[in-house]
């Protein structure tokens, strides 16, 4: 047997799980339990406060589908819980905050460690001296992290809540939420769709100026500032 | 790649999420810290300012888990240009990773994975470990894992096979003294064979760490518990025969107060006190 196909074969057998057939060796079970076993740690790691809220025995049975349905492909461990608020999403069909908290602790964790860029300095930017049509022409780059979806409860205030153990009440909140890195903090807020729609446009490269074209100029100037505030971009340029 | 690399014999731990609050708060009693790579692959924010204060006072060596130096199909470039990046960011006293493979196809295991030891795996094993020096510019060190399964394929022992690979690549070596114990009571060799049967003058680091029983007298190299006093022994052999190399505590589970583990790693200190290796 060649080195790949015994490499596939080994792969296949620890990948296989309960369902599939006994493993062959004593060791290919230490094998086996060991895959299965790290990664339902890393999610637990990654999704504390998801694992909270919904209680172990569905978050046992959440976390092990995911592991059967995704093996890993990325190097780092840390990376492996991506597409499991997706997941959530389909399990908990009827409970949109479970798949919202779980997409916040994701985004946080991944705001939190994200590689670096420079934030931008609202003073730089006010010192740049702009012409009028040159501010039209400005487009950003969106700070370290950055991360943005709708979301249909209160699932920011159970992020909240869950750290203290508290009783919570979830109510319905059609918004928005955005996620990034300010300095070392990471950051969130809820917002609304006016506003989703011109940081999406801007993340997606459109310039102040196509978004004026649907905005009065004092709400645009108002989120400007609030968004140089924040932290929200890393680099403004002229496109 | 015939880069030699110096000796470097200070005592170290490993730098874990629970303790470094306190390296970074208080100076500690170690000559090096080892990182996990893949912690700080393509990573920024608080974690990378918390390595660079650690760096301000400590040496820092870098040790991978997910090279997969036995992948049949070939190293990722991807992960090797982040592990350069690191490299250049860090400046390390070295960079090792294990002989094993971790990932096949596309999907990583997350695993050490056991290598038969045939010429084929030989063969791929050099052209991937001369591949990451080229690109990393430095020699690696190469630990030896823990196993449970053995290949009736392999042709030469664990230890042929990396005394092999330094004669062929250049590489060091980081002798893992739990993983050779573990490895000889799963498999049944001579723990003392294997040290006999690597070069000196090729380890340049040595692992100390715990493991637990696992099912009919297996261990598993669990990283959760003291090094006990079989490892002890055979880490007294290991300096007598290798002399004295960086050291280290390494602990990944089950994490106590970090003055335990330099409690432990002053018994590795005393037992590199002796006499006959002072001289």
């Amino acid at each position: 047997m060649s080195l790949l196909a015994l490499q596939t074969a080994f792969r296949d057998e620890i990948v296989a799980g309960d369902e599939g057939p006994p493993p062959s060796s004593l060791g290919m079970d230490i094998y086996r339990s060991a895959y299965r076993g790290r990664l339902l740690t890393a999610l637990e790691t990654s999704f504390e406060r998801t694992h909270r809220w919904v209680g172990e025995e569905a978050f046992t049975a959440a976390a092990s589908h995911y592991v059967l349905m995704h093996p890993p492909r990325a190097w780092s461990l840390d990376d492996y819980g991506c597409g499991f608020p997706a997941l959530l999403e389909t399990l908990f069909a009827d409970d949109p905050e479970v798949d919202e908290l779980a997409w916040l602790e994701w985004n946080m964790q991944r705001a939190f460690a994200a590689p670096d860029i420079p934030e931008l300095d609202p003073a730089a930017l006010a010192a740049a001296d702009y012409s009028e049509s040159d501010w039209d022409r400005l487009g950003f780059t969106m700070a370290a992290g950055f991360a943005r979806r709708p979301i249909m409860t209160n699932c920011t205030a159970l992020w909240s809540a869950l750290v203290d153990d508290t009783d919570f009440v979830i109510t319905t909140e059609n918004a928005f939420l955005l996620v990034w890195r300010s300095g070392l903090l990471p950051r969130f807020r809820v917002c609304e769709e006016a506003e989703y729609y011109a940081l999406t446009l801007l993340a997606e490269r459109c310039t102040l100026g196509a978004i004026a074209q649907s905005v009065a100029a004092e709400r645009l100037a108002h989120w400007l500032t609030r968004w140089l505030r924040e932290g929200i971009f890393a680099e403004a340029t002229l496109r | 790649m015939t880069d030699t690399l110096p000796r470097f014999t200070g005592f170290g731990l490993g730098l874990r999420r629970e303790h470094q609050r306190d390296f970074i708060e208080h100076e500690q009693p170690v000559e090096f810290v080892e990182i996990i790579s893949e912690n700080f692959m393509a990573c920024g924010g608080r974690p990378m300012r918390s390595l660079d204060a650690v760096r301000e006072r400590h040496p820092v060596a870098m040790h991978g888990v997910s090279m997969s130096l036995g992948s049949a199909d070939g190293l990722d470039p991807y992960y090797l240009a982040e592990l350069k990046a690191l490299a250049r960011h860090v400046d390390p006293l070295w960079i090792s990773d294990h002989l094993c493979w971790t990932r096949t196809g596309g999907f990583a295991t997350h695993d050490l994975l056991p290598l038969p030891y045939t010429d084929e795996a030989l063969a791929v094993c050099i052209a991937n470990i001369l591949r990451a020096q080229d690109v990393l510019e430095r020699p690696l060190l190469i630990e030896n894992p823990s196993s449970y399964v053995t290949f009736a394929e392999s042709t030469m022992s664990e230890w042929q096979f990396l005394a092999a690979l330094t004669r062929e690549t250049g590489c060091y070596l980081l002798l893992d003294v739990n993983n050779v114990y573990v490895s000889s009571i799963n498999h049944g060799f001579d723990a003392q064979a294997f040290l006999a049967g690597i070069p000196a003058d090729r380890v340049r680091q040595i692992h100390l760490a715990g493991h637990s029983a696992g099912p009919e007298g297996m261990l598993i190299d669990t990283h959760d518990a003291p090094v006990c006093p079989e490892v002890w022994a055979l880490y007294a052999q290991a300096l007598d025969r290798f002399g004295l190399c960086a050291t280290m505590i390494e602990r990944d589970d089950a994490m106590p107060p970090l003055s335990d583990l330099l409690d432990e790693m002053a018994v590795a200190r005393d037992h590199a006190s002796k006499p006959s290796l002072a001289a």
